[in-house]
């Protein structure tokens, strides 16, 4: 028997009620939210640099002046600034140690860690969340075995296992996405099962219960939206730390190849330079990451207080 | 209040201050401290790979004949020597009263089964010894023929088996037939004038003088070398006095070496011949690269591609002549001439050979392996020799290894490349040593596996003892000119060698590479 009351007019009209009464909510949110980012102010300036960083990692190719691998060895090492005979500046933030524009090195770097940033995040958000959610909800031995999973990775030290799977798997923007992905899982999924928990045994899904909804829908429609908050503020914050620890495995030299740019990278490739005065090669990478992981935290801290329901109008 | 408050954080700052000088004391006037850029991988002496290595080995590990610095073979262990008529048996007589650090004597049986230990296929040793020098040498057995009187059989006559030789590091018979492998790669039973006391792998070793050894005089009584792979570091540690000698000074951190007032950079032309192989095995015949440097006319056109004048300018801080050949000056041809960076001929002669550039300007692609950390800025110098090779429409995928873990292991199996980046070490004291490194079609360190038939019948008539020197080098000459022209090498340079030294130790930098310390001594 067919317990599904989808497509009955009483249902369709409870739909339309419901979907008129979202839209109102999310104008509200929305304003809500624009009115609490213009009165917080640091926020504001943080999504400038993250949409500018996005913006280089999305035209890097279109707005860099020059390709970032071109090497001209007999201009290596120019101090940023340095006017030509002509008066041009051709490399404005200098050359590195193999006549390479520092300037495209960064726009193209910023590739790297937004991509990797993001993408592992994604991955290792989204499955830590579905899992998290289905140990939630299902409990028993599915739920012992997923934290079991999660205790074993959490004694792991994070950047040893990063190196041991880089070594094995080789260097590379897949496996890097892959390693730090499989890295980050373990919080969502223990944030996601604490807030299933909390939330199973509510009024609206025991409704949806007795309405027969599959246990799948009932976790992905009706307790997933419940859950998502925290779920976001912790990706916020996660994508800073992932860039960050993608900038730690290219200054080990694990990252990507050592012809693809990635501000880690370009650390790395600043030491041998550093005791010799030529301060533009690890300060404009390092301040390139400084100002991105400084904003995804400022960023975070915002959405953490805008999202959380007591502080609800003072924020 | 306030002044308690003022009291506690003056302790505070002070005893944090003795913590860290309490951390970092720098060595005492009895120890020497050499910094290196890789560890070595175990500790039996048959199974030496590198320079590095090969420097701590020499400390504890005696041999029969020494290379002096000007490159004139000195006696060491050995007091004489002598040949057979056809120049096939070589007799070492030993100093009397030699002794191993376990205290055995040190006899001309040790000497004889260190030889053939090393020989023994049964071991499976691929080091130095048993790779390159018996290789080279045609090394068949060793006999002791009395109590120190030790008589070494080869393949043919050749002039620098005497040296090849003696890079071999003896030990004694007992000492090591009461252990297994396993035992004698952890346990150390030296000849040399330090014993070993210490091994922290990947951080250093401590070794002391050997009382017994009386064959050098030794300048401090306890050696210490780290390992500290990266350049900089190995700078910094020098400047802050934690170290007293370091190799591999990046030439950009000269100013900062001479302007510490603590030490000062040492620059020598080494003799370490550096080079892009072109691998010949089969196995690469399936790719595209591969394929294309078997074709001798695509070596040639490549060795056009590269500016390596510019790269010795720029990344080596030195200017420098290109190789011409494998053999360094002055027992090189004369009759050759580097060949000159000319990125349109060469891009005529691929076009000539069959590899025109599409309308992409590529012509083929292949792969470019390299260890890192192991060379002179050998991490640019390989991002720039891509970039010539890309600028002739040859698209190279660059293969950064980590050199002890995967790039020695492949390149002693001959498994790296098709191309590859690689330095060998050689020496001024005879052409034939820098020679040695292609003996056979697959010799341990042929790691090409070049096969020209010219070249190796060539190298058969230098096995006659007979031959006057004029003739000898006419020989040389041939085989370099065939080497010339049909490379299994794009040529690259003789690496310089830069070191950093402690203005409290008086040491002299070498052209092989050699640390030798034994003579060092605090400065006056």
């Amino acid at each position: 028997m067919n317990t599904s009351s989808e497509g009955t007019p009483a249902r369709s009209a409870i739909l339309t009620i419901a979907s008129d009464g979202l839209k109102e909510e999310q104008v509200s949110f929305l304003a809500r939210a624009r009115v609490s980012l213009l009165r917080a102010r640091w926020p504001v300036l943080a999504i400038g640099i993250l949409l500018l960083a996005t913006l280089m990692a999305l035209v890097g190719p279109q707005i860099a002046p020059k390709d970032p691998n071109r090497q001209t060895l007999i201009l290596r090492l120019r101090p940023p600034m340095t006017r030509e005979a002509d008066g041009s500046i051709p490399f404005p933030l200098g050359t590195d140690a193999l006549g390479r524009d520092v300037l495209s090195r960064l726009i193209y770097g910023a590739r790297v860690s937004i991509l990797v940033g993001i993408t592992a995040v994604t991955l290792g958000g989204v499955a830590g969340s579905l899992l998290g959610l289905a140990a939630g909800y299902l409990g028993g031995r599915f739920d012992d075995f997923i934290m079991r999973l999660a205790d074993i990775q959490l004694a792991f030290p994070f950047i040893l296992l990063a190196i041991m799977v880089l070594v094995v798997l080789g260097q590379g923007v897949l496996n890097l996405v892959l390693v730090l992905g499989i890295g980050q899982w373990v919080t969502y999924a223990r944030i996601a099962r604490g807030e299933t928990i909390s939330q199973r045994e509510k009024e609206y899904v025991e409704a949806a219960r007795a309405l027969g909804m599959s246990r799948a829908r009932i976790m992905l429609r009706s307790i997933l939206p419940n859950i998502l908050a925290p779920l976001i503020v912790i990706a916020s914050f996660n994508v800073a730390s992932v860039i960050l620890a993608e900038a730690s495995l290219s200054f080990l030299g694990l990252g990507v190849p050592p012809t693809v740019p990635t501000w880690g990278g370009m650390l790395n490739e600043s030491r041998d330079q550093l005791l010799g005065g030529k301060w533009w090669l690890a300060v404009y990478p390092g301040l390139a990451i400084m100002l991105t992981v400084l904003s995804l935290n400022i960023l975070g801290d915002w959405l953490r207080d805008f999202l959380d329901p007591r502080l609800r109008g003072t924020v | 209040m306030n002044l308690l408050r003022m009291i506690a954080l003056v302790v505070i700052v002070l005893g944090l201050t003795v913590m860290v000088g309490a951390q970092a004391p720098g060595p005492d006037d009895n120890t020497l401290v050499v910094a290196q850029t890789v560890d070595t991988d175990g500790w039996e002496p048959s199974e030496v790979n590198s320079r590095p290595e090969a420097n701590i080995f020499n400390h504890m590990f005696a041999t029969l004949y020494e290379i002096t610095v000007s490159g004139v073979l000195e006696p060491y262990l050995a007091s004489g020597i002598s040949y057979s008529e056809d120049g096939k048996e070589i007799t070492f007589t030993l100093h009397e009263g030699l002794t191993c650090h376990d205290g055995e004597p040190l006899t001309a049986e040790d000497v004889a089964y260190t030889f053939n230990r090393a020989g023994d296929d049964a071991n499976g040793f691929t080091g130095n010894t048993a790779g390159f020098v018996f290789d080279s040498a045609g090394f068949i057995r060793a006999e002791a023929v009395s109590e120190l009187d030790v008589t070494i059989f080869v393949e043919r006559f050749q002039s620098v088996n005497h040296g090849l030789l003696s890079e071999v590091f003896i030990h004694c018979k007992d000492s090591y037939e009461m252990m297994s492998l396993e035992e004698a790669a952890q346990n150390p039973v030296g000849s040399g004038p330090y014993a070993f006391v210490e091994w922290v792998p990947d951080s250093h070793t401590v070794m002391e003088k050997y009382d017994g050894f009386n064959l050098r005089e030794v300048g401090f009584d306890r050696i210490v070398w780290r390992v500290v792979p990266e350049a900089s570091t190995r700078v910094a540690e020098l400047i802050a006095g934690n170290v007293d000698i370091i190799s591999n000074v990046v030439p950009d951190q000269a100013a900062a070496v001479n302007g510490s007032g603590v030490a000062e950079m040492q620059a020598v032309q080494g003799t370490r011949r550096m080079y892009v192989g072109f691998n010949q095995r089969a196995q690469y015949d399936d790719t595209e690269g591969g394929r294309a440097i078997k074709d001798t006319d695509v070596r040639v056109a490549l060795q056009y591609a590269v500016d390596v004048p510019t790269i010795c300018a720029t990344l080596l801080g030195t200017e420098c002549e290109r190789m011409k050949s494998m053999v360094n000056p002055p027992n090189d041809n004369p009759n050759l001439a580097p060949y000159p960076y000319d990125p349109v001929k060469a891009g005529e002669l691929l076009d000539a050979a069959g590899y025109p550039a599409d309308e992409n300007g590529e012509r083929f692609h292949i792969v470019f392996q390299a260890g890192s950390g192991r060379y002179l800025n050998d991490a640019n110098v390989v991002q720039a020799i891509s970039q010539y090779l890309t600028d002739v429409g040859v698209i190279v995928d660059l293969q950064m290894m980590d050199w002890s873990s995967e790039f020695v292991p492949a390149l002693r199996q001959h498994n790296v490349g098709p191309l590859y980046f690689v330095g060998t070490g050689g020496g001024t004291w005879n052409a034939q040593y820098d020679m040695a490194d292609i003996s056979t079609p697959t010799g341990a360190t042929n790691y090409t596996e070049w096969s020209n038939p010219e070249w190796f019948s060539l190298r058969e008539t230098l096995a006659d003892p007979g031959l006057t020197a004029e003739e000898t080098q006419d020989i040389v000459n041939a085989m370099l000119e065939v080497m010339y022209n049909d490379p299994p090498w794009l040529f690259l340079y003789f690496q310089p060698d830069f070191y950093g030294v402690s203005n409290r130790v008086d040491w002299n930098a070498r052209r092989d590479e050699k640390i030798i310390v034994y003579g060092a001594a605090l400065a006056m």
